[in-house]
């Protein structure tokens, strides 16, 4: 049971916490990942066939639902932006061997962050108005990593535990305040008023998307570039690896810990900002439902590699924006796409894992 | 006041049935983060089964099958591959929620089917029931809830009184050893996962069967990672976990309370209580909690 890492190779006492995730090293994890999600395709179609339908049909469906108009695309690529971003934190943190489950309760409170924003000060440049709230989101959501990596590190709270307990926490309070002071009275729902229209994310034309996912995109980047080109970057890789090893070549795990967890907490604020600004154009609530889920299912699915998390997260986005119309054409409820999603992740983990 | 707490004991029994099986998963030395999944497997078994066949105890039954159903998915990957417990449960979770959620609707041809089944009534026991303060507490439940208590003396006695219990938990202390002995740790693992998963179903049935009549998407609402908390709180010992999860029950039962006097605290603000509880209790814990030693390792054999 010793602790492998290429280049530094310390005897590690059998207590060491097992960290993490230990991805099976080398280009076969391409394969392995592909095969997982042929596999779940495979037994949804199975699914699919029990309820009655023709799974050829429904995944024609699917697939034309998806892709089938530029409008369409623009819907699919809106529902990818939130889980590339706050996938692509959620990829940082486990590569520190940090499991940060708390994605769903950062977008939330980051998206309340950009609406409070949004609502109190917004002018007429547009661009500013937008960035100032999307930097209160992404402000929101590291606070709100940073009270789970208060309670994690200050008090030995498994960062498991502490970051689910804070996302229903997280929606509580999202809930709260739009009852309260950011909610619109009378409107039956819980919501905000409509966000001034010079804080809402442009479009780009012929799919009208918005241009969150040009953000997105550029987010992946730049964490690609901060894992693989930084000290940061090399130092998370070695605490993932070994927390022995990264202690004893100088690193301090503290403030690894803190700068991972803020650093996803800002992605994943940025994401539910996002959601605000771009989509929904007010606060709503449980707007952020199972987001977090799905970010740890992009992570994953990308090999925590922050630029292969981008075809994870189209994959997922794709498969959602298109379940709806297979509902509508085929009746296929898509409630399916939950199942894929959890298949699929069941099937990666056992196909990636690095066997001792 | 008897009241009070005669309806913590029944808001928390599925609580503290999952909180058995999750003291059985954990003590083997296999995180417990696929409890959110298997209750609701099981609530969904449960009300299908006692639906479709017109029999409680039909359904009873199913919820059992339902959770072990996760649990072995969940043994497969964490224990048979050794992929990590904490990630592998939770997407266990998921898969529950989306098999529920798909089911509930092919069951319906679309849309979500309807069942409203009448909830399981209190059993009094003759005699016991008519005791002054303990009667209404413990002996005029509905028969889930016995169950539950039962189940804290059968797995008290399992864990501390038997060699099973024993070879159990050395499983997670020090898997190593125990295949030394001659015992086999993954096979001890993923029994016990699978029981776990059946226990919770159980739990999930309760919230079904017993305390609604009907399922809907998703409505375990995160009691089971309020188990997990009640887990490491209650110290991986029965009765420890049960009191635990008694404390989670009190404060819903304090919160339906507060909502029929009409209270003007927020009533969401209310509704975090249990959360904020639970994360108050681990951060008052703080280092103290002792983990079983190999909780979360996986086991080779080499």
């Amino acid at each position: 049971m010793s602790e492998p890492t290429s280049s530094l190779r310390i005897a590690v006492p059998e207590q060491t916490r097992r960290v993490g995730f230990r991805l099976q090293p080398g280009d076969r994890l391409v394969v392995r990942i592909l095969i997982a999600v042929l596999l779940s395709m495979l037994c949804a179609g199975a699914l699919v066939a029990i309820s009655g339908h023709d799974p050829i049909a429904a995944f024609i469906a699917l697939v034309t639902g998806a892709v089938g108009s530029p409008h369409q695309i623009g819907a699919a690529l809106n529902r990818t932006t939130p889980y590339l971003l706050a996938g692509g934190g959620v990829a940082m943190c486990f590569r520190a061997g940090i499991i940060n489950i708390g994605a769903e309760g950062q977008i939330a409170v980051g998206g309340m962050g950009t609406a409070a924003i949004a609502l109190v000060w917004s002018n007429d440049l547009s661009a500013l108005a937008t960035a100032a709230a999307l930097l209160g989101g992404a402000a929101a959501g590291a606070v709100w990593a940073g009270v789970a990596t208060a309670i994690h590190l200050g008090r030995r709270v498994h960062e498991v535990l502490a970051t689910l307990l804070l996302n229903f926490v997280a929606l509580l309070l999202v809930q709260q305040v739009l009852a309260g002071p950011l909610g619109q009275f009378g409107a039956g729902f819980l919501q905000s008023p409509l966000l001034p229209r010079a804080t809402w994310l442009p479009r780009i034309p012929p799919f009208n998307a918005h241009v969150g996912f040009l953000i997105a995109i550029i987010a992946a980047a730049a964490l690609s570039f901060t894992l693989w080109r930084t000290r940061f970057g090399f130092a998370l890789r070695v605490a993932g690896n070994s927390r022995r090893a990264a202690s004893y070549a100088g690193f301090s795990l503290p403030l690894l810990t803190w700068s991972v967890m803020l650093l996803a907490g800002a992605l994943a604020g940025i994401a539910g900002g996002i959601e605000v600004l771009g989509l929904h154009r007010r606060l709503i609530e449980g707007f952020s439902l199972g987001f977090g889920f799905k970010a740890v299912t992009v992570a994953l699915l990308g090999a925590l590699e922050p630029l292969a998390i981008v075809p994870a997260a189209l994959f997922v986005g794709l498969l959602e924006a298109g379940s709806l119309s297979m509902q509508r054409q085929i009746g296929v409820p898509s409630a399916l796409v939950v199942v894929i999603e959890g298949l699929t992740m069941l099937f990666v983990l056992a196909a990636t894992v690095r066997r001792l | 006041m008897t009241d009070f707490i005669a309806a913590a004991i029944r808001i928390a029994t599925p609580l503290m049935l999952a909180a058995l099986g999750g003291i059985l998963s954990e003590c083997a030395g296999v995180f417990a983060v696929g409890l959110e999944g298997m209750m609701l497997a099981g609530a969904f078994a449960a009300i299908i089964g006692a639906w479709a066949s017109g029999n409680d105890l039909i359904g009873i039954l199913l919820s059992m099958l339902g959770g072990a159903t996760i649990g072995l998915a969940v043994a497969i990957v964490a224990v048979r591959y050794g992929a990590d417990h904490m990630v592998t449960g939770l997407t266990a979770n998921i898969l529950a929620l989306g098999l529920t959620s798909y089911l509930l609707r092919v069951a319906g041809g679309g849309r979500p089917i309807a069942i409203h089944l009448v909830p399981l009534e209190a059993w009094p026991i003759p005699g016991l029931a008519d005791l002054p303060v303990l009667g209404p507490l413990l002996f005029a439940q509905p028969p889930l809830t016995y169950l539950a208590l039962l189940g804290c003396v059968v797995l008290a006695i399992f864990l501390t009184r038997t060699q099973a219990g024993l070879t159990l938990r050395a499983t997670g202390e020090n898997p190593e050893a125990v295949f030394t002995s001659g015992a086999e740790p993954l096979r001890v693992r993923t029994l016990a996962v699978v029981a776990c998963g059946a226990i919770a179903g159980l739990g999930g049935a309760v919230l079904s069967l017993q305390q609604v009549g009907t399922f809907t998407d998703g409505m375990t609402g995160g009691r089971g990672y309020l188990v997990l908390a009640a887990l490491i709180v209650g110290r991986w010992n029965p009765w420890g976990a049960a009191a635990a999860c008694l404390v989670f029950g009190a404060a819903e039962a304090f919160e339906f309370r507060l909502q029929s006097f009409g209270v003007p605290v927020g009533s969401y603000i209310v509704q975090m209580a249990p959360y904020l509880i639970a994360l108050a209790v681990l951060a008052g814990l703080g280092r103290s909690s002792k983990l079983p030693a190999a909780i979360g390792r996986p086991f080779h054999t080499e």
